[in-house]
């Protein structure tokens, strides 16, 4: 006779320490009206000492890489540590590193635009920021990489008259296209986002110089409706175009390594594994800038907690397929039985460069498990520091994908070593000098935060409840959403 | 043509104001309004904006342009590879799309500029420094004998200043 267990009693449940909000619930309780908007975000324009400070620095490092430049333009190319028969190092894993971060920019600003996630709104200008100056600083690795620098233009494949016939089934020159058109497209998209900031601006401003500038900037903005009606059509156009552009860009970039025969390198799993490290590495950039921006500059009621968390369940996801692809190399090797593919992967973690492999795994795999914790994602500490060791963990990646596979090709002859040089190390931190410059450079000139995207959720004043308006009291607040909590902006 | 302009802190306020303009055919309407709110969207009854047409049109010449280049390229300077073909239409999608977004993008920017009318390089009428702000601003172009009644339709609705522009 079958007997029916007893239900067993359900343990009390224990009460979340925070509701879990859906990305595009997330709304600015502690923003009342478009006045503190204005005053709170343009207040972000003074300079200040630590504003001075960073700029000092990221001129400094600048500088070094430009210096190194010069000494690697008088003494030639051999000047970078490569040595037969790894010609690739340093300025090529530096090149794919920086269009990487500049991928989670876009996919903020226009994926999720599309997808409509509400965690975009505070973070999404400070992201397409980034994505401009990442790839202004990853078209340099290219032209100082040829070593010549003043004959960039080569690059370009037109027809000419120097032998040099344009090979359009190069992705070498198909990585032209694709960044040029990105690089375009990114600062376009930047642009026609601003100009209803830089009205704003231009109608608070009292310096009859400055307001002439943002006058000319802004295009004589007006904010009618035919204007917005105009703008919010091809802003969606431009976040439809800027979508697949981001997935080509890094697939694009990542056919540099795939069309070769290389071990390692000659994979079709290199296009989405570019793209979602890509969007990791850059997701990580973003709360390396963010973090301290919201605390130094009291914004932490725009780029609250909930921002952060979810942007943290972006990271943990990307971090997830990361780890998937490369397990999924490993396997790959295993079971196609190719010698010289095995070698690399035993190389990668057991052999010649153990360290890189090894601490990339740790870096993009193990220490983003965190964010499975609530408290974790929550906690602005722990997500500044995973951030660096995620950025560490992605140059790392691309070290691992660059040289192993370089040192260590098919026959013992082409087995070798690298060991940047410091004229390498100098770029590396010019690079970051160089970002960085530009970046604090936008800071304080344009608002960080688009001010009339963070207007669209806060309540208008009404005088009384518009039936169109059904969640906002005759107060102006939303009725949806929960009340604050103590600790919402740690 | 002359007009009146009207600021109203409340945005029911000037939506209310919109519809009875509208519905009253006192002439063409224009909202000031620091940021899109579909409310004024709906009062105001515009038309679906061109601006999708530059983009389709772009985005197909570019698209063209970009496989055109590298084809006719290839076989003005052919590089001979044996047993390949000469343009293959494999590799040259990566220029097709990125000709695609690349003219399509700008053709939208350039849709943008020509139906908002922008960039606008001299002063115009209608317009006030605290539409960026937080206020929203109503002008309506009337004819001289109506110009009264549209202010006062303003005020009733709730408008803290009315004033004639031209």
């Amino acid at each position: 006779m079958a007997t029916i267990a007893k239900p067993r009693a359900r343990p009390p449940e224990e009460a979340p320490r925070r509701p879990n909000i859906p990305s595009a619930n997330i709304q600015l309780p502690a923003v009342r009206d478009y006045e503190q908007v204005d005053n709170e975000i343009t207040a972000t324009l003074h300079p200040t000492v630590t504003w001075f400070a960073g700029l000092g620095i990221a001129i400094l490092c600048m500088l070094i890489g430009a210096s190194a430049w010069t000494y690697q333009i008088y003494w030639g190319l051999g000047q970078a540590g490569y040595e037969p028969p790894v010609m690739w190092g340093v300025y090529i894993i530096t090149f794919v590193f920086w269009i990487g971060i500049g991928h989670a920019g876009t996919l903020i600003s226009a994926i999720l635009y599309l997808f409509r996630a509400g965690f975009r709104t505070t973070i999404y200008r400070v992201s397409e920021a980034m994505t401009v100056f990442a790839v202004m600083t990853a078209g340099l690795f290219p032209i100082i990489h040829i070593g010549r620098p003043w004959k960039f233009f080569w690059l370009i494949p037109y027809p000419n008259w120097r032998l040099i016939w344009p090979q359009f089934k190069s992705p070498l020159v198909w990585d032209v296209f694709a960044i040029s058109t990105y690089l375009t497209i990114s600062t376009t998209f930047l642009y026609i986002g601003l100009i209803p900031d830089i009205a704003v601006l231009r109608d608070r401003e009292t310096n009859p110089v400055r307001k002439r500038i943002l006058s000319t900037l802004s295009l004589g903005w007006r904010n009618s409706d035919r204007e917005w009606r105009h703008f919010a059509r091809a802003y969606l156009f431009l976040a439809a175009f800027s979508t697949p552009l981001v997935l080509s860009v890094h697939s694009v970039v990542s056919f540099d390594f795939a069309m070769a025969v290389t071990p390692g390198w000659h994979t079709t799993i290199f296009p989405p594994y570019f793209v979602a490290g890509a969007i990791f590495s850059g997701f990580a950039m973003v709360w390396t800038i963010i973090i301290p921006l919201r605390r130094w500059w009291g914004l932490k009621h725009y780029v609250t907690l909930n921002h952060l968390d979810a942007s943290a369940k972006m990271v943990l996801f990307t971090s997830l397929v990361v780890g998937s692809a490369y397990l999924s190399e490993f396997f790959i090797a295993w079971y196609s039985g190719l010698r010289s593919e095995q070698e690399y992967f035993w190389n990668r973690i057991f052999g010649q460069w153990w360290w890189a492999g090894w601490s990339l795994l740790i870096c993009n795999m193990v220490f983003p498990q965190t964010l499975w914790s609530q408290r974790l994602r929550r906690n602005t500490t722990w997500l500044f520091i995973l951030s660096i060791i995620i950025n560490i963990g992605m140059w790392m990646e691309r070290f691992t994908i660059v040289v192993p596979s370089l040192s260590h090709e098919f026959e013992p002859w082409q087995w070798g070593g690298y060991r940047p040089s410091w004229v390498d190390m100098s770029f590396l931190v010019g690079s970051f000098g160089w970002f960085f410059m530009w970046f604090l450079l936008f800071i304080k000139q344009l608002p960080v935060i688009a001010i009339a995207e963070v207007k669209e959720i806060i309540p208008p004043k009404l005088r009384a409840t518009h039936p169109h308006e059904d969640n906002i009291d005759h107060a102006g607040r939303h009725l949806e959403y929960e009340p604050d909590t103590p600790g919402e902006y740690a | 043509m002359r007009g009146v302009l009207g600021i109203f802190p409340q945005l029911d306020a000037a939506v209310d104001a919109v519809e009875d303009l509208k519905h009253q055919r006192l002439g063409d309407v224009t909202v000031y309004t620091p940021t899109p709110r579909h409310e004024l969207e709906h009062a105001i009854h515009a038309p679906a904006s061109p601006v999708r047409r530059f983009t389709l049109i772009g985005g197909l010449l570019g698209a063209t342009f970009g496989y055109w280049i590298a084809i006719w390229s290839s076989d003005y300077w052919p590089l001979v590879v044996g047993g390949k073909a000469i343009a293959s239409w494999i590799p040259y999608t990566v220029f097709g799309f990125e000709m695609m977004v690349l003219i399509g993008g700008l053709s939208t920017v350039a849709g943008l500029f020509i139906n908002a009318r922008v960039p606008r390089l001299t002063a115009v009428v209608g317009y006030d420094r605290r539409f960026s702000h937080g206020d929203f601003g109503v002008y309506v172009e009337a004819a001289p004998n109506q110009i009264q009644a549209a202010e006062q339709l303003m005020r009733k609705h709730g408008a803290v200043e009315v004033r004639g522009e031209r």
